[in-house]
Formats: structure tokens, C-alpha cells, sequence
């Protein structure tokens, strides 16, 4: 007897496996599996002078094969750079010690992941090691500007006052923006402002303490995080003794690149429109 | 068994009692689980009602949500020329908002005001003091099985809805307006992580909703006043009380989750 | 299984209420009520609406707690059991409620089928043979397979006696049996709660307002009127006893020490005749 009854378990058993199976599709067909589980892995550092937009769990890929995830970021607060620890499946235990880590960009928008070039020693890292031979991420603008000849240009905006820094073209840079060194977030940008005299941008810059060994020499530039993103601005480090302290200005300064120029400059190179460039060229 | 709720005057004191009466009940609900062992079998009716009886109407809106979401992110990607990132999009969104939530507002409209009328019709019909004569426990024997019911309803019923959105996107970008197969998936697989999208945003989120929706559903049955005006009511309540308790959790449950 | 609750032959007594005192919501329901069922009888609870009929049934199910007093149901105190204890209790006792509160959800069958399906681990067959059995006996095994909502208002309170019937109970407490039957539904139900009565020696607890149907199978007669009982004994001489209640229950008189008029002010000053008072 009890018709209904069965009917209602077959029914059920039904509704289960059709609710697991989407589940198995969702898991397994919408994602990669690979980002399900992290096996038995090992750690081993690398120090990047910047980091650009890697953030913690992006893959590590060596010949685009992931072979594991970054497990943290933390800025060194001695140094200047960034220490990546990359935790790597311990199926891959044979990266020669001298290989080298990139931090790459999957496409123009894409998010970044540290790449491993293999070297040719016959020394494998071991677990807590270190990749001593790293490249960081390129900021566009930088690349953009090596293009085109223009990467060291910085302006040379007199001014001795404060923590800050004069450009001659901001963008859309705007208080409470980032300032970052090697990528990583050091401090927030406190105002924006022109300055009447000298018709260019004032910006004062608040810096974390931690980070008080910073070279007086140091340049800072405003950059845009990938195409679209939002701007920031970047503190890339001089050699000077001195130390940047409460009040100094920082004389180096790299304006905001305009997209439309540089790509104006690429395609027409030298074009009419170049001579109302505010922003780049050096005085 | 009688479940009354005071009746204190003002609305704010009355939803307060309200929700602390709920909580209560919560208790004795989750104080019956091993008591309702032996009830395994209703339970599964109860799957049956709650959750495959659902499964219509979960997949038309999958589908339909998947769809009209394609369609608009198409439009709005295309200004910036990344509609081969629209896939993900649609995945991303689907995964971490709109299929736990969505589920829920459909699931408390479909079967939970089904459960709250139910149990009002039962108290009643007596039926509820009847089985109580009967020696059976109706909290373990009613309450609680809808309740476990519901919780394990919504996460599958959720992951039907997210597959069928993911398939309606998938019909209308690439076979409709053209994007490219292989970059709707490959974006999609390259975002979409396990760990936050389906394990935090599908799984976790629907099972809080089906709690929730299921807790407010049976609270309303047992504590309505057995008439037919009180079932009615009781009914209306269930939606509301679930839309706003699903909206507001879902707040909370996003600012801890991401 | 037949003799569920352990019993004492000798006592004639199967329920002993005694101070029974409850008060909801500020109404004081029963006062100090002292009652006696006896085993093996068909007694008749009766009583004006709102006299608390329902309300001592519950009492004596368990299903509400007095605020004093002692229930006593086969020697065991109703208020000093634990929910396993009360539920092995109430296998004993069989209940019919006013509107049959069938499971809308189970057939015919399912329905009788229930408890056993609750409390035994019977083989099917058996619980096939049993349920149609307490069918035939309320004269619907014919109609095992059909729905409640397809059954008459008679047929459903037929189908809900199978059901409380279904454990042999010792006790069945009928809550107004007859209301809303036709006569020969009502006829029918009478029929069936002599024959339970007397073929099994149910005790029967009748409460019910149908005074001719009482009158002619209640061996025990008790009305209950403010928290009390007014007067006791069997049909033929409580009719007769000439108490101002039993004349106005039985004579079926408007006024008398049941009042017409609810408690209120004086009706004057209430209308605005405030010179009337002076």
C-alpha cells in the first residue's frame, strides 16, 4: 500500500539529486576547481618593489599552469618592498632556486598573478626559501611612458613646504585617494588643492609613521590603478641619506599622463595637439 | 499545543514581542530535532512540498533572471567594449545576490505562506490538539519538519536557480547576441572562486534564508489565532516578515562575508 | 496494547476531580470543582456555553494545567506527569473533537492508521486488518480511500471515533458529538457510542447540549454551571429534581439562575437618564 508515500520519497530523492547536480555544475563547469581545494603545499617568499593590484589567493602560474595561490602581502616596514609569501602546491617541489617571479596582468583589465620563470640551477627552492630574482608589476603609466620615451620625466616644481607635493596635472586624483610605495598602501592623500601663484596642484600627502625612512630624494606620481581604475599616488624611492620628515616637500614629482595624449602621441606621433600638453613635458 | 503571544499595545513593543517569541520558538523547534528522528519520513513529504513542489517556479525566474540580466549587462558592457567579461558578470552577480535572495522572496511566497496556512488550517480543524491526543508531538511532528524541511530546500533549490540564470545568460549572450562561447566560460571560470561565490554567497546565504523563511512560516502557523481571518492574515505576515528579514540578513550576511 | 493504562479494577471511579480552580484571562472558569466519572459509565457533562465543558477535557487530557486541584485518570495525578508519561497516558484515552479535526493530509485509512503508525511497529498487514476493523465497526470501510474533505459532516465524525477507537482506549471523551448532524447522522453516532459502550465497556464522557439524545444513553448525568457542579445523577431523576437549575436547563427557560442579561451598570444612568437616579 502507501502509494502516495513512495511517490513523495522518489519525488524527493529526485529534488536532492537534481539540487546536487547543480550544485556539481555551479562548482565544477562556473569555476575553476583548481580554486577548490589547497593541497598539501609549501611556502617560499619573494620580494617585489611593487605589487601593483595583486591581492591575497591570486594564482601563482608557472608556464600559465597554476600551481598554487599567494597566501599573504605584507610590507616590510624597514624596507621598501613588498614581501610576497606565494604557497605552492608540493607537487611542483622542483623550482630551480634561481627563477624568477613576475607579477603579471591576465589582459589589460584582467587581475594579476605571479608568474615563475624557471631558472637553470639545479638547486630547488626549499619550503621558507626565497626567490631572490623578482620583477614587478609595470604601472601603465610607466610602460606607456617607456613607450614613448617619456618614463623618467618628472616635473621639477620648486617649494619648500610641508608633506607635499606639487604636480602640474593631478587627473582625477582627490582627497582620501592612496599613496602607495611598492604597490602596497602607505597613506592617503589629505588634500588637493591649486595653488594660486604657481597655477598647479598642491597636494598634501599624510604618511603613515611606520614608514618614516623614506629618502628625501624620492619622487612621487600620480597613477591610474589598470585603465579604468581609480588614481593614486606613488612614492618610488630616491637614494639620498636624508630622510623625508614632517613638513619637507618632495621635489620629484611625475604628473597624471593623460590617456588621450599618450594615445594621441602614439597614433599621430607628433601631432599639432601635443604643444597644449601641460603635463609632460619637462620645464 | 497552544503557543500564545502576549499582546502588548504599541506597534514597536509588538514587533519586538514578536520577534523574541520567535526566538523562543526557535528553541523549542530546534530542542524537538531529536524528538522528530522518528517523524524522518515526513520530513521528506515535506522536502517534497516545500522544495520540489518549488522547482517550477525556481527555474522559470532562474531562467528568466539569467536572461534579462545578460541582456542589460550586455547593453551597459558594451560601452566599454567588455562584453566578453558579461558572463562572469552574470555568474558573479547571480552566485553573490540575486540567487540566494530572489530564491528566498520566491521560496517564502511560494512555500512558506503554503506552510503558515497549513498550520493555521490545522489548529483550526483541531487537528493540531488532535494529534497532541494522540500522543504525537506536534512540534516534533509538524513544526520541526518543515522546519529542517526548508533549511535543506532552500540551498538546493538556490543552486537550481543559479544554474538555470547561468543557463539563460548563456542563451541569450552567446546564442542571441553573439558573444563568444569560449570567453563567456573562461571568464567565468577564471572569477568565479569556490570559496566565496558558491561556498559563501550560494551556500551559506540560502541555508540563513531557508532558516529564516522557514522559522517565520511555522512561527505564524502555530501562533495565529485559529480562524479563518487569522489564517489569512498569518499568511500576508509570513511575506512580508520573511522579505524583510531575507533583505536585512542579507546586508549583515554581505558586510561579514566579503 | 488493549490495557494501555494500568488499572485497579475495584475502583468504580475512573477520573476524580478534585479543587479543581482555574481562571483564564481573568474569568474564573471552575471553583474548587469536585467531580467523579465512573468506569464503565456513559456520563454526561452539561452545562450553559461558556461553563468550561471543552476546558475539562483538556484538563483531563493534559492539555491545560489547572491553576489548583487534582485530576486524578486511573489513579495517576494528570498534573504531576511528565510529557512521556502523559502521552503514554493519552493512548489510553481516545478524544473526539467538535469538528472531527481530521488530518486533511491522509486518506480514510491513513487517518485511522495514524496513531498505530505513530506507536507501534506493527507489520503492515496487521495495521491493514486493525484499521478495517474500527472501519467496519463505524460502518465506512467502504469509504477507506477517500479524502476528508469528500466525506460528510456525519461520515468525518464516524471516521474521527474509528480513529480514537483504534487503541482499544479504556476512556473516550466526546466533545459535542452531535452538533451540526442530521437526524439520522446523529442517530447513527448515538448508536455507535452505546454500542462502544456497551460491547466494550469504554468508559464514555459525554458533553453535549442534545438534551433527548443524552436523555437517552447517559447513565450519569452532570451539570456544571459558575465553576460548579449545580446538580448529578442519573437522566430520569435530574430531570425531576426540582433545583431552579435543573428546571431552567431542562425546562429550557430564558431567565433564571442562569442570567438573560450579561453583567452590566444600571441601565438608566448608562443611557444618560442621570435624573432618573435622583
Amino acid at each position: 500500500m502507501s502509494q502516495p508515500r513512495s511517490s513523495y520519497a522518489v519525488g524527493t530523492g529526485l529534488f536532492i539529486v537534481l539540487g546536487f547536480a547543480a550544485l556539481a555544475y555551479l562548482a565544477t563547469q562556473t569555476s575553476s576547481v583548481a580554486n577548490v581545494h589547497q593541497g598539501d603545499s609549501y611556502v617560499v617568499d619573494a620580494q617585489f618593489t611593487n605589487i601593483g593590484q595583486l591581492k591575497e589567493r591570486a594564482p601563482v602560474k608557472i608556464a600559465g599552469v597554476r600551481v598554487g595561490q599567494v597566501q599573504s602581502i605584507t610590507l616590510r616596514a624597514d624596507h621598501d618592498v613588498a614581501d610576497v609569501k606565494l604557497s605552492i602546491d608540493k607537487g611542483y617541489d622542483h623550482i630551480p632556486l634561481d627563477s624568477v617571479a613576475t607579477i603579471f596582468t591576465s589582459g589589460l583589465l584582467g587581475d594579476q598573478y605571479v608568474g615563475i620563470e624557471y631558472g637553470s640551477s639545479k638547486q630547488a627552492v626549499a619550503a621558507g626559501g626565497t626567490l631572490a630574482r623578482t620583477k614587478s608589476t609595470q604601472p601603465l603609466e610607466e610602460m606607456l611612458g617607456k613607450f614613448f620615451g617619456a618614463g623618467g620625466v618628472v616635473d621639477n616644481v620648486g617649494g619648500s613646504y610641508a608633506v607635499k607635493a606639487g604636480f602640474s596635472n593631478v587627473g582625477t586624483l582627490s582627497a582620501g585617494a592612496p599613496v602607495k610605495m611598492a604597490g602596497v598602501v602607505i597613506g592617503s592623500v589629505q588634500s588637493v588643492h591649486a595653488d594660486p601663484v604657481k597655477l598647479n596642484a598642491q597636494v598634501v600627502l599624510s604618511i603613515d609613521k611606520r614608514y618614516n625612512a623614506i629618502p628625501d630624494d624620492s619622487s612621487a606620481a600620480v597613477f591610474t590603478s589598470g585603465l579604468i581604475g581609480s588614481q593614486y599616488v606613488a612614492i618610488q624611492p630616491g637614494g639620498s641619506p636624508e630622510m623625508l620628515k614632517d613638513g619637507d616637500e618632495m621635489i620629484l614629482t611625475q604628473s597624471a599622463m593623460q590617456l588621450e595624449d599618450l594615445i594621441g602621441k602614439f597614433l599621430v606621433n607628433g601631432s599639432p595637439s601635443d604643444k597644449k600638453d601641460a603635463g609632460n613635458g619637462s620645464k | 499545543m497552544n503557543v500564545r503571544a502576549p499582546q502588548p499595545n504599541n506597534v514597536v513593543s509588538q514587533s519586538l514581542a514578536q520577534i523574541g517569541n520567535c526566538g523562543l520558538f526557535l528553541l523549542t523547534l530546534l530542542a524537538a530535532i531529536p524528538r522528530s528522528f522518528r517523524y524522518v519520513r515526513e520530513t521528506i513529504r515535506q522536502l517534497w512540498f516545500v522544495g520540489a513542489m518549488s522547482l517550477t517556479i525556481i527555474m522559470v525566474c532562474g531562467l528568466f533572471v539569467g536572461m534579462v540580466l545578460m541582456l542589460q549587462l550586455y547593453h551597459v558592457l558594451s560601452i566599454f567594449g567588455g562584453t566578453s567579461a558579461s558572463g562572469m558578470v552574470v555568474a558573479l552577480s547571480v552566485y553573490r545576490e540575486l540567487g540566494p535572495v530572489v530564491t528566498a522572496l520566491l521560496f517564502a511566497g511560494r512555500a512558506g505562506t503554503a506552510v503558515t496556512a497549513e498550520i493555521g488550517l490545522m489548529r483550526a480543524t483541531d487537528q493540531i490538539d488532535a494529534m497532541e491526543m494522540m500522543a504525537v508531538d506536534p512540534i516534533a511532528y509538524v513544526a520541526t519538519p518543515r522546519f529542517l524541511a526548508g533549511l535543506i530546500a532552500m540551498p538546493l533549490l538556490c543552486c537550481v536557480f543559479c544554474a538555470m540564470a547561468i543557463f539563460g545568460g548563456h542563451l541569450v549572450g552567446v546564442t542571441w547576441l553573439g558573444v563568444d562561447n569560449g570567453t563567456f566560460w573562461s571568464n567565468m571560470t577564471a572569477q568565479v572562486d569556490v570559496h566565496t561565490d558558491i561556498v559563501n554567497g550560494v551556500l551559506l546565504k540560502s541555508l540563513a534564508f531557508g532558516a529564516v523563511v522557514s522559522l517565520i512560516a511555522v512561527f505564524q502557523g502555530f501562533t495565529t489565532p485559529p480562524t479563518s481571518e487569522g489564517v489569512a492574515y498569518a499568511t500576508t505576515r509570513t511575506v512580508v516578515a520573511s522579505s524583510i528579514a531575507i533583505l536585512a540578513l542579507d546586508f549583515v550576511l554581505t558586510a561579514f562575508l566579503m | 496494547m488493549t490495557q494501555p493504562v494500568r488499572a485497579t479494577p475495584d475502583d468504580a471511579t475512573l477520573v476524580r476531580v478534585r479543587g479543581l480552580t482555574t481562571v483564564l484571562g481573568g474569568k474564573t472558569i471552575f471553583d474548587a470543582l469536585d467531580l467523579d466519572i465512573p468506569r464503565g459509565k456513559i456520563t454526561s457533562i452539561m452545562g450553559p456555553s461558556g461553563t468550561g465543558k471543552t476546558t475539562l477535557l483538556k484538563h483531563i487530557t493534559g492539555q491545560m494545567r489547572a491553576d489548583a486541584g487534582s485530576i486524578h485518570v486511573d489513579g495517576q495525578d494528570v498534573a504531576g506527569l511528565s510529557r512521556e508519561q502523559l502521552y503514554k497516558l493519552r493512548e489510553g484515552v481516545g478524544y473526539l473533537f467538535q469538528n472531527s479535526a481530521l488530518l486533511t493530509d491522509f486518506d480514510v485509512f491513513e487517518n485511522v492508521a495514524f496513531p498505530l503508525r505513530q506507536h507501534t511497529k506493527l507489520p503492515e498487514v496487521l495495521i491493514r486488518d486493525l484499521v478495517l476493523m474500527k472501519l467496519q465497526a463505524v460502518g465506512l470501510r467502504g469509504a477507506a480511500r477517500l479524502m476528508p474533505n469528500e466525506l460528510s459532516g456525519g461520515m468525518a465524525r464516524r471516521v474521527a471515533l474509528a480513529r480514537a477507537i483504534v487503541f482499544d482506549p479504556q476512556l473516550i471523551l466526546y466533545d459535542e458529538p452531535f452538533v451540526g448532524l442530521d437526524p439520522v447522522a446523529l442517530n447513527q453516532v448515538l448508536k455507535l457510542i452505546l454500542t462502544l459502550n456497551q460491547t466494550l465497556g469504554i468508559t464514555s464522557v459525554l458533553v453535549s447540549h442534545e438534551l433527548a439524545a443524552v436523555q437517552q444513553i447517559a447513565d450519569h448525568v452532570i451539570l456544571l454551571a459558575k465553576g460548579k457542579v449545580v446538580a448529578q445523577g442519573d437522566p430520569k431523576t435530574i430531570a425531576d429534581d426540582g433545583s431552579p437549575w435543573t428546571r431552567q436547563f431542562f425546562g429550557g427557560e430564558a431567565d433564571g439562575p442562569i442570567p438573560f442579561r450579561y453583567p452590566a451598570g444600571d441601565y438608566a444612568a448608562e443611557l444618560g437618564f442621570a435624573g432618573a437616579a435622583k
